[in-house]
């Protein structure tokens, strides 16, 4: 079943068109990378699956609903662009980070139950920062800060997890742990994951779809017929930038886009 | 017994100055962890037009302030969320202009004597019955807001896109805090006056972001330093004779510095 179902989707605004003529299926367990140029619309493309922003014309669905009539937010975990850059001084615990996750749910004057406290346990768990827990969000790496935010997004038990740039501002090494690490939620749990990169080596390998947007939908499918098509080999200068970390041979006959 | 209770304003003046310290550390700290500093300024020039407005019609000097406050709070926090100006631009712009009008319609009714002085710096002899009840019912009013809806609304405070994303109306939390900053400032312009009211919003919350301590005990500390402040203030405005705001603002001050001087040694 798919469940995100995007048909001709369009955003525009006063002055431009930013997105156009979008439409594609994302399936439940998919792994999938965002891929484009900056300012290609990535961002605002996910903006519009979270309801952020409101499409100017076409059809998003989510689990089979049309997406106004109704809101699945606890179904969908968001990790905004540039977690990294948020108030280094905000008086937030890692553990009051990650309960934050639960605040649209709870009714007004509720206090967190035992219910409440092992989904933060499960969701500090799941992110392996169960140890930072007393720490406050100024005594740690951007790395660790990364995963407190996937943390805060998890701890709804969401079926979508989307990120915007994971891995800015993470060093390689780190990178490639998290990679794992998003992999393995998606593997473990079942979590259907989107996510936006600029880094076409990560991607190459663990995803199964790629979806590359610059204002329009230049490719929709596997990672390893992208390497062969030629809108997105464009985009992306000579297609030798794009290296798969086990270097397989691509026979681009007849496939792509 | 102190003999500074024998009198029936102080104990007004009391009343009035724990509920209003308990709402100037809840509202301002997170205003200012909003990085919206500049309101509690803004708000307490706007409320001075309120009284410049009540001085010219004589109407009345407290609820008058309150609407044009919550009114321009409204205006502000509308224009900030169209994003079309720069927040603090928006705030600048409000603030001067309410208080260049402010000055004229002071001007037009005479009032540059003695009781603007109180509205400036604030004065604890005037407070008078139906502000206590004011003050206290609002006090209860906002304390039971901004508990139950205390992890929406700093949330909301940290991210507003994450806030929004998980299902969270970020905008009438914004709404709400500016709302109720509005009315607590037009309230506490008697007692701390229009130029301090924002350092009492501000300081207590700076004070206690030194310590590095986590939010929920950041907001208590926060209660703590301001009550403090306020209460030490009110003796020694007292006994002193000094302008109460003035007071307050400067033991709040002297708590900030020590604070900083620790954490710096
Ligand atoms: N608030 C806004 N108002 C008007 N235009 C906007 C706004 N935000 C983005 N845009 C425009 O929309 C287009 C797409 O922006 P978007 O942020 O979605 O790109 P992106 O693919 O996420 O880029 P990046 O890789 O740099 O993050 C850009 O041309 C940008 O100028
Ligand atoms: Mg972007």
């Amino acid at each position: 079943m798919s469940i995100i179902r995007v048909r001709d989707l369009e955003y525009r605004t006063k002055e431009q068109l930013i997105l156009g003529g979008i439409g594609f299926d994302i399936q439940k367990g998919d792994y999938v990378a965002l891929i484009g140029p900056n300012g290609g619309g990535k961002t605002t493309l996910v903006k519009v699956l979270l309801g952020l922003i409101e499409p100017t014309g076409g059809s998003v669905e989510l689990f089979g609903d049309p997406y106004r009539s109704t809101r699945h937010y606890k179904k969908i975990g968001y990790v905004p662009q540039n977690v990294t850059l948020l108030d280094q001084n905000f008086p937030l615990s890692v553990y009051e980070t990650v309960s934050l996750g639960l605040a649209a749910q709870k009714p007004w004057f509720s206090f967190l139950g035992k219910n409440d406290q092992d989904k933060i346990e499960r969701a500090l768990e799941s992110a392996s920062i169960a140890h930072l827990r007393e720490k406050n969000l100024s005594e740690l790496s951007g790395g660790q800060r990364q995963r407190v935010m996937i943390a805060r997004a998890l701890v709804s038990d969401p079926e979508i997890l989307i990120l915007d740039e994971p891995s800015t501002g993470v060093d390689i090494i780190s990178q490639h742990k998290f990679y794992q690490f998003l992999k393995s939620l998606n593997t473990n749990k079942n979590i259907t994951i989107i996510f936006i990169t600029h880094d076409m080596g990560v991607i190459a390998d663990d995803v199964n779809r790629v979806l590359a947007v610059n204002q329009e939908l230049l490719y929709s499918g596997s990672a390893r017929d992208m390497l062969c098509c030629e809108a997105v080999s464009q985009l992306y200068g000579t297609k030798s930038h794009i290296v798969s970390h086990h270097h397989h041979h691509h026979d681009c006959s007849g496939s792509a886009c | 017994m102190l003999e500074i209770f024998d009198y029936e304003f102080m104990q007004r003046a009391f009343v009035v100055g724990i509920a209003l310290s308990i709402l100037s550390a809840l509202l301002g700290s997170f205003i200012v962890l909003k990085r919206y500093s500049m309101l509690p300024d803004t708000l307490s020039h706007i409320a001075l037009l309120g009284v410049g407005i009540g001085l010219v019609t004589g109407t009345s000097p407290l609820y008058i302030p309150i609407l044009v406050a919550v009114v321009s709070a409204m205006a502000i926090e509308y224009l900030r969320f169209k994003k079309q100006l720069y927040s603090d631009a928006v705030l600048s712009i409000f603030l001067s202009g309410a208080l260049a009008i402010a000055v004229i319609l002071i001007n037009l009714s005479n009032g540059f004597n003695a009781s603007l002085f109180s509205y400036l710096f604030g004065s604890i002899t005037a407070v008078s019955e139906e502000e206590v009840y004011m003050s206290v019912a609002f006090t209860f009013l906002c304390v039971i807001l901004i508990l139950g809806s205390y992890r929406k609304l700093l949330f909301t405070t940290l991210d507003e896109q994450s806030a929004q994303a998980s299902g969270i109306k970020v905008f009438w939390f914004n709404l709400m805090l500016v709302t109720l900053s509005a009315v607590a400032i037009a309230l506490s312009i008697r007692i701390v006056g229009i130029l301090l009211i924002g350092a009492l919003m501000v300081l207590p919350i700076s004070t206690a972001l030194l310590y590095k301590v986590n939010f929920a005990k950041t907001l208590l500390l926060t209660l703590l330093i301001s009550i403090l402040s306020v209460i030490s203030g009110l003796f020694l405005s007292f006994y002193l004779g000094f302008p109460t705001g003035a007071i307050i603002v400067l033991v709040a001050l002297v708590i900030f510095v020590t604070t900083l001087a620790g954490t710096l040694i």
